[in-house]
């Protein structure tokens, strides 16, 4: 929010200059790391001094890959539970998800199951996932292993990752393989299928809702 | 506030599918259910509104962002021509054999000149190989715009706004930043889940508003209308836009259509542009009836009951006359045919999806005492052009094709060849005996023309003629459109005997170094000259007449083998310009140590030249520092003799 009036973002944000925009959404537990992760990686800062996020939060980022501009919406949204009505409707803009962990706190790597289902639920269906286990520099007071890690990973079909947001440890990694998941499966629909071109029935799902209101007043 | 109130409230952005409904329940920690009731405090309320204004700008930059993307695709589509199936799409340039070369597009399936496309390389993710595809390029245009817009995630294109159009039509936009950001407040204010702000817009349908009125016959309707019209196909789908529709009192009438996102993008992005390519096939049907017209595939089809909406709008009846004439004006010029005879034959050739390829004469009787069907070939007309001076050298292969889709003869019977003409005369009996009379009801005549020569047989056109009609007392004569290849006439040519050999060859016209790059790759089925049954081949280059006195080439020898393989490149000096003149000479040798080189074949490829070692050679000049790769047929004479 103070990053509002921040002179770099309004350059980023302002930038048209871009091929693609992905829309990417942080979500995890209060407390994993979530806004440090971002901060990290949009302004490479960090500081520990935790305060809580109201709400949703995004910073704008353009990243040079495969010879195309991407410009990254980063969305960071608040962990608590008080704000997740706001933070939900986001789910539905996003094409990549970082779900996030801490790998010092074993609830929110339980919670890591609640928060897929909160993806499956809002988000579009080929909404990317990416696994990421935060504070690894903390492995004095770590208590999920990496092994537990990658293996939910695997349960769930999602890549993965350890991070630090302090130490400055695969953040970059972790938005460049979100963004080269997505590039691929752009050029994978559009070019292996290019009926989808016109959409598949995923989208046909979603066109059979509002069909009844424009019925009504048709008189053909 | 929680779901069920909201489900009754028949808002229908709101409701959720079953799958949704199914999940939530799985939710036993039950953020739904168990939801804190305190509301926002107006601090964090105002911080929220803050980053939501912020959002707001970038959809809004990013709206227009995709207007421009969307402009763009429809700037390349108003430039389209659209004259028919023989010439390009984009620039009307007729196809043919000294014509530029006919592309077949991926997605629109329309033909297009090598121009007007694009080759991409598409990789298949399964299994890590990629394939080379041709585009027009609308369509990669569109699928560029697809990727960019990000619709390929939604499948559909985001709400965007047009660059120029964007004050002229206002649209009672529930995005606009003002009331975004009160709707915002009031979703913060009551915890909903809904805070629709950057819920991305979707295909959720595609109303098409028709004027019924068809007073429009001028053959413009008004622009306001024309704007609003493409309103209403927004994919955008927002409920304002559809409220705007009923409301509007201009509106007679609302279809909507609930097309797949493939019908909706096509058909709103060409806009208006579109209806006049798909009237050309409406237009066809109109001018004759719908029975009469059983070749029309399922896609032209399908597009034109799609289409059939935009034609109420009245403002194309008169498009099928100007595509019709224009293609029958450019499709003239390239030959002699005089324009008359040509536009008599059109009123008859309509139905045939490709009129170029001509018109075949068939008289055919059966005698039962002998089981005997005998076919005369007549005549033909109209046949495709294949040398330089527009002539041909056609001949028929005719088989019976059984009900269950088999040549029923393994061989083809084939008339003589009439030279240097493209409307023969045969006039040739050809007798199938063997034929039952049980066996007419169900089976076809399968005729295909080839033209005759040295070098290679090149397909003209095919006809089938259904056998049901046949009777043994009188003769059936019929006139017959000829069509494109299948695999029929592609087994008769395969039926074609070629004792020595083929070879493949890739030419290249190398600007920089100004040289024609002539690339020997591998030959096949060579003709064994040594006494193991083998030979050990060799090729031998010239051009000729030479004006650059290029020595002549020769490739290394490949030892005990009849399907040797070179890949050598050799370079001939020469200007673009000589070319036209100029003629490759190749032949095939088999080395003999002691004794004099043993003959295999030959062939010879030049401005002089007829049907694919033509076009491979036109293709060469006009479309520079690619290599045209094609097979050829070697023939048994040495022209050095």
């Amino acid at each position: 929010m103070a990053s509002g009036g921040d002179p770099k973002w309004q350059k980023d944000a302002a930038d048209q200059n871009f091929d693609y925009m992905f829309k990417l959404l942080i979500i995890g537990n209060s407390s994993v790391g979530k806004t440090s992760f971002l901060f990290r990686y949009a302004d490479d800062s960090f500081t520990s001094a935790f305060v809580s996020t109201v709400g949703i939060d995004f910073k704008v980022k353009t990243v040079f890959r495969h010879d195309k501009r991407v410009k990254l919406q980063i969305w960071d949204t608040a962990g608590q539970e008080r704000y997740r009505t706001i933070t939900t409707a986001y789910y539905r803009g996003a094409m990549g998800f970082i779900l996030m962990y801490d790998v010092t706190n074993e609830d929110s790597f339980n919670s890591v199951q609640d928060w897929v289902t909160q993806i499956k639920t809002y988000s579009w269906d080929n909404a990317q996932v990416i696994l990421v286990g935060n504070k690894c520099d903390m492995e004095d007071q770590r208590v999920i292993s990496f092994e537990r890690g990658r293996q939910l990973a695997d349960q769930l079909g999602v890549e993965f990752f350890e991070t630090s947001a302090k130490e400055n440890v695969n953040v970059k990694a972790v938005f460049e393989r979100l963004v080269d998941i997505i590039c691929d499966k752009m050029s994978e629909s559009l070019d292996a299928d290019p009926t989808l071109v016109g959409g598949g029935q995923k989208g046909q799902r979603l066109t059979d809702q509002p069909q009844g209101t424009p019925n009504a007043n048709c008189n053909c | 506030m929680d779901f069920q109130n909201r489900n009754n409230t028949a808002n229908k952005f709101v409701c959720p599918s079953d799958r949704q409904l199914a999940l939530r329940a799985k939710l036993k920690a039950g953020w739904s259910s168990s939801k804190s009731s305190e509301p926002l405090r107006p601090e964090e309320q105002e911080a929220i509104i803050s980053v939501i204004r912020r959002n707001e700008e970038i959809e809004v930059a990013e709206r227009q962002r995709v207007g421009r993307l969307v402009e763009r695709v429809e700037k390349i589509k108003q430039h389209a021509v659209e004259r028919g199936p023989n010439c390009c799409r984009l620039c009307g340039d007729t196809f043919g054999i000294l014509r530029p070369q006919r592309i077949l597009c991926e997605d629109c399936r329309q033909s297009v000149c090598a121009k007007c496309s694009v080759d991409i390389n598409i990789r298949y993710h399964t299994s890590e190989r990629t394939r080379e595809i041709w585009l027009c390029r609308i369509c990669s245009e569109t699928r560029e715009m697809w990727k960019k817009s990000g619709a390929w995630f939604f499948k559909g294109l985001p709400k965007y706004d047009m660059p120029r159009s964007a004050s002229a039509t206002p649209i009672p936009n529930p995005g606009l930043p003002g009331s975004m950001a009160g709707d915002a407040i009031r979703a913060v204010s009551v915890q909903s889940c809904h805070a629709t702000p950057t819920r991305p817009a979707r295909v959720k349908k595609l109303t098409i508003r028709v004027n019924d009125s068809s007073s429009s016959s001028s053959g413009h309707s008004d622009p306001e209308d024309e704007v609003d019209a493409g309103n209403g196909l927004s994919v955008g789908g927002a409920n304002g836009d559809v409220a705007k529709g009923m409301s509007s009192g201009r509106l007679q009438r609302e279809d909507s259509f609930r097309l797949r996102a493939y019908g909706s993008i096509r058909s709103f992005i060409d806009g208006g542009e579109r209806k006049l390519s798909n009237s050309f096939f409406f237009g066809r049907q109109q001018s004759q009836r719908p029975s009469e017209c059983p070749e029309y595939d399922s896609v032209s089809m399908s597009k034109l009951r799609r289409e059939s909406s935009f034609l109420r709008r009245g403002s194309v009846s008169s498009s099928w006359s100007i595509s019709d004439s224009s293609g029958s004006g450019s499709g003239n010029s390239g030959n002699s045919q005089s324009q008359s005879q040509f536009q008599q034959h059109q009123q008859q050739q309509q139905h045939c999806r490709d009129p170029l390829l001509g018109w075949l004469e068939i008289a055919i009787s059966y005698r039962e005492a002998f089981h005997s069907l005998d076919c005369t070939m007549m005549r033909a007309r109209d046949l495709p052009a294949m040398d330089s001076s527009g002539l041909t050298d056609p001949y028929c292969k005719l088989n019976i094709i059984t009900p269950e889709a088999h040549t029923k003869y393994t061989r083809w019977q084939r008339t003589k060849t009439v030279h240097k003409t493209r409307n023969p005369e045969f006039n040739e009996t050809l007798q199938f005996v063997g034929v039952e009379p049980e066996e007419l009801g169900n089976s076809l005549l399968y005729v295909a023309l080839f033209d005759d020569d040295k070098y290679g047989h090149d397909f003209l056109g095919a006809a089938k003629v259904c056998l049901s009609t046949v009777h043994s007392t009188s003769q059936y004569r019929i006139s017959v459109p000829l069509g494109v290849e299948d695999q029929y006439s592609n087994a008769a040519e395969m039926a074609q005997n070629w004792p020595n050999g083929k070879m493949l060859l890739s030419l290249c016209y190398n600007t920089k170094r100004r040289a024609l790059v002539v690339n020997v790759k591998q030959c096949i089925n060579l003709m064994a000259m040594d006494n193991n049954g083998s030979s050990d081949p060799f090729v031998k280059i010239q051009l000729k007449p030479d004006a650059h006195k290029n020595k002549k080439h020769k490739t290394s020898v490949k030892w005990r083998t009849l399907n040797p393989i070179y890949n050598e490149e050799f370079y001939f000096e020469a200007s673009p310009h000589d070319l036209n003149k100029e003629m490759l000479i190749l032949t095939v040798w088999d080395k003999d140590l002691g004794k004099s080189n043993d003959f295999l074949g030959s062939l010879q490829l030049g401005a002089q030249s007829k049907g694919d070692r033509l076009q491979q050679w036109l293709d060469c000049i006009r479309l520079p520092d690619h290599f045209h790769e094609k097979w050829h047929c070697l023939a048994p004479e040495n022209p050095a003799h």
